[in-house]
C-alpha cells in the first residue's frame, strides 16, 4: 500500500473548527507503523476522548493496527502511542483500564457465560469477589442474565457477541475497543449491538471506540469520527457535522426550471440538473434560504424538496472495495 | 447521542468499579486457578469430566491392587512376604508412569490447544498480564495436578503396606523414610510430564495431535532405543538411552530411591549427575521453548 496514492488534496474534515477531546483518553502522535515494506500507520497524529469515536476505513487501511499499538501488542517504529498518557508498552498494566471486543470468535464453548465472565474479570486483576458480582452485572447489562449458567457454545450469534462485549465491559474499563462489533450480525442483531453500545456510553460513562467498516453503523452510534485510509487520517471530526455539511439538496419543480436555475446562479448557488431535478450539493445554513428566495423569485412551482443527508459512504471513493459490507 | 427515555428498564446492577485491581499477580494466579478447573473438567459439561476422572480413577488401580496384596500376603502367608519381592513405593512410578504420561498427554492439550483454536488467547494477550505468565500458569495448573494424581496412589501404597504389616507403627518406624521420597520423586514425574505435554500442546493446532504426539514420541523412543541399544555395545546403549523419553524421570526416581527398578535401565549405569543434568536439560528446554513461542504471540 503506497501511502503516496493517497491525494493529498482530500479534503481532511473539519480540520480549521477541530476541537480536540475534552478528555485525552488515546493520543497518536506521528505514530508509525511498519512491516518490513508495507507502511501500516503513516505518521497519524490524533487525539480520541471520552465518547464513541468511530474508527473508520476499508480493509488495510491500519484500524487494527492502530488498535493493536493503542493495547501495547506492538512497538511502533516511530512516533507514539499514548493510553490515559502513558505508553502501553512499557506497562501492561494500563490495559486493566482497556477494554478490547475482537472482530472474531474468541470464546471458549464448554463454559458458561457466568464463570466466563468471572474469570475474564479475574484475569484483569479484580479480587474474585468482586468478579463474581461484576460478571452477573455486565451479564444483566448485555441481557443475558437468565442464561448465564448456560454453555457459551449452545448460544446464537448474537448471544456470543454480547458475550463477547460483556468480557470487555467487566472489568469497568476507561475505554473499550471495539473491532467490527456488528459483524455476522442480522439487522435486528445489529441494531441491538449498536443500542447496547450507545447504551454502554450514556448510562455509563464509558468510552468506546469502534472500528468499522460499515458506514451506517459509525453513523448511528458514533459521536466522533476518524477516518484512516492507507495508514493515515482523512478525516476527523464530530458526526453530526459530518453528515450536516454534506447535504445535498434535490428540487424538483414541475415547471421554469431554466428560470429557478438563473435564480440559483444569481445567488452563487451552483447547481446543476440531474434528470428531473435541481441538484445543490453542499447546503448548509444560509443557503436554504437563498433556494427558498431563488423559488420565489422564479415563480417554479415546486413538486418536492428533499433534502439527501450525504451518508459517510460518500467519504470513500466510488471504486473502493471495501465499501461493500463484508 | 442521546437516547429518548421511553420507558426503558435500567439496569440497576451494573455500576462503576472503585474496587482494588491487583494486576499481574491476580491475572496469573486467575490463569492458573482456571487450569485447575479445566483440567478436571469443572464447571463444565459432563462429558469435559470422563477422562481426567478415569485417568484418577486408573491411576490409583496399580496401587491399590498392591496394597491389598502386600496387606493380604503378610497375613495370609507370612512367611512368603520376604520371597515375593512386593512392588515397593521406588517400582510404583517405573509401573504407573505411562499412566502419568497418558494422563498429562490427554489434559495438558486441553490446557493449551483450545485457547488458541478458540482464539481466546486474544483475550489474555489484551489483558494485564504477559503471554509468558498466561503459559507459565498454565503449565504450573498441570504440575500441581499431575503431582497430586502422582503423590495419591503412593499414599494408598503406603496405607496398605502400613495396615499391611503386622506391627504398623515399626514399619513407618523403619520405612518413614519413603514419604519424602515418594513426595520428590513424583513432583520429578510431574514436573518432567507436564513439560513435555505443554510443549507437545503449545505446538499442536488440536488437542488430538498433541496428545498422539506424546504417546507416540513414547513409545516410539522406547522402541528405538531397545532395538538400538540390542544391535550397539553396552558403552553406547547407555548413553543412547537417554533419549528414551519415558525413562528419563524414572532415572532421577532411581536415585531419589537408591535403588535399580526393572524398567529402565539401560542408561542407569551412568553417573547420577548425568542423569539429574540430562533430565534438567530436557525440563528446562522445554519450557525455554514453550515461553519462547508464548512470547511471540500477538492479536
Amino acid at each position: 500500500m503506497d501511502p503516496a496514492s493517497t491525494s493529498p488534496t482530500r479534503r481532511t474534515h473539519g480540520d480549521d473548527t477541530y476541537d480536540p477531546p475534552v478528555e485525552t483518553l488515546l493520543r497518536a502522535d506521528k505514530l508509525t507503523k511498519r512491516y518490513g515494506s508495507v507502511i501500516a500507520l503513516d505518521g497519524v497524529s490524533f487525539e480520541i476522548g471520552g465518547t464513541i469515536t468511530g474508527l473508520l476505513g476499508p480493509n488495510g487501511a491500519g484500524k487494527s493496527t492502530a488498535i493493536k499499538l493503542f493495547l501495547g501488542l506492538t512497538e511502533p517504529t516511530s512516533g507514539r502511542a499514548e493510553v490515559l498518557g502513558q505508553s502501553p508498552t512499557q506497562d501492561e498494566q494500563i490495559r486493566a483500564r482497556l477494554g478490547y471486543m475482537p472482530e472474531h470468535d474468541c470464546l471458549p464453548s464448554a463454559v458458561n457465560a457466568a464463570e466466563f465472565l468471572k474469570h475474564m474479570a479475574e484475569v484483569s486483576g479484580l479480587p474474585p469477589r468482586h468478579a463474581r458480582v461484576r460478571a452477573a452485572d455486565t451479564l444483566r447489562h448485555v441481557g443475558l442474565f437468565e442464561e448465564r449458567y448456560r454453555p457459551i457454545g449452545g448460544y446464537s450469534t448474537g448471544m456470543k457477541q454480547r458475550v463477547k462485549l460483556a468480557q470487555a465491559l467487566v472489568h469497568d474499563p476507561v475505554l473499550v475497543l471495539l473491532d467490527e462489533p456488528t459483524a455476522g450480525l442480522d439487522p435486528s442483531g445489529r441494531e441491538e449491538m449498536l443500542a447496547l453500545v450507545r447504551k454502554t456510553h450514556s448510562q455509563f460513562g464509558i468510552s468506546l471506540v469502534m472500528s468499522s467498516h460499515l458506514m451506517g453503523d459509525v453513523e448511528r452510534t458514533c459521536e466522533r469520527i476518524l477516518v484512516l485510509e492507507n495508514g493515515r487520517v482523512v478525516q476527523q471530526g464530530e458526526t453530526a457535522t459530518f453528515t450536516e455539511d454534506y447535504e445535498t439538496l434535490y428540487i424538483e419543480v414541475t415547471a421554469r426550471r431554466s428560470e429557478l436555475m438563473a435564480a440559483l446562479a444569481a445567488r452563487q448557488i451552483d447547481a446543476r440538473e440531474d434528470g428531473a431535478a435541481v441538484v445543490v450539493e453542499d447546503v448548509a445554513g444560509e443557503t436554504y434560504d437563498h433556494i427558498r428566495d431563488a423559488l420565489v423569485e422564479a415563480d417554479a412551482p415546486l413538486r418536492r424538496l428533499a433534502p439527501r443527508r450525504r451518508a459517510l459512504t460518500d467519504l470513500f471513493r466510488t471504486d473502493d472495495e471495501s465499501e461493500k459490507p463484508a | 447521542m442521546s437516547e429518548s427515555p421511553t420507558g426503558q428498564v435500567f439496569d440497576l446492577g451494573f455500576s462503576r468499579y472503585e474496587g482494588k485491581r491487583e494486576g499481574r499477580r491476580r491475572s496469573t494466579l486467575a490463569v492458573y486457578k482456571d487450569g485447575l478447573r479445566t483440567a478436571m473438567g469443572l464447571g463444565r459439561g459432563g462429558k469435559a469430566k470422563i477422562l481426567p476422572w478415569v485417568f484418577v480413577s486408573a491411576s490409583m488401580i496399580p496401587a491399590l491392587i498392591f496394597a491389598l496384596i502386600a496387606g493380604a500376603v503378610d497375613r495370609v502367608a507370612p512367611d512368603f512376604s520376604e520371597e515375593l519381592d512386593l512392588p515397593s513405593h521406588a517400582d510404583y512410578y517405573a509401573i504407573a508412569g505411562i499412566i502419568l504420561f497418558l494422563f498429562a498427554a490427554v489434559v495438558g492439550p486441553e490446557l493449551f490447544c483450545p485457547d488458541r483454536s478458540n482464539r481466546t488467547i486474544n483475550l489474555y494477550l489484551v489483558r494485564p498480564l504477559r503471554p509468558t505468565n498466561y503459559a507459565a500458569a498454565r503449565w504450573a495448573s498441570l504440575v500441581t495436578i499431575m503431582t497430586v494424581v502422582a503423590w495419591i496412589p503412593q499414599l494408598i501404597l503406603l496405607l496398605g503396606l502400613t495396615l499391611g504389616a503386622p506391627k504398623p507403627g515399626t514399619y513407618l518406624a523403619d520405612h518413614w523414610t519413603d514419604i519424602p521420597r515418594f513426595l520428590l520423586a513424583g513432583i520429578v514425574i510431574a514436573v518432567y510430564v507436564s513439560t513435555i505435554a505443554s510443549l507437545a500442546a503449545t505446538f499442536a493446532k488440536r488437542r488430538a495431535y498433541a496428545a498422539a504426539f506424546l504417546v507416540g514420541l513414547f513409545i516410539l523412543t522406547a522402541a528405538v532405543v531397545g532395538s538400538v541399544g540390542a544391535a550397539l555395545s553396552d558403552d553406547t546403549t547407555k548413553w543412547i538411552a537417554l533419549l528414551s523419553v519415558g525413562d528419563v524421570p524414572l532415572y532421577v526416581n532411581d536415585l531419589i530411591f537408591g535403588e535399580q527398578t526393572s524398567n529402565a535401565e539401560e542408561a542407569s549405569p551412568l553417573p547420577g549427575v548425568i542423569l539429574v543434568g540430562w533430565f534438567l536439560i530436557v525440563v528446562v528446554a522445554a519450557g525455554a521453548l514453550v515461553l519462547r513461542r508464548y512470547r511471540k504471540l500477538t492479536l
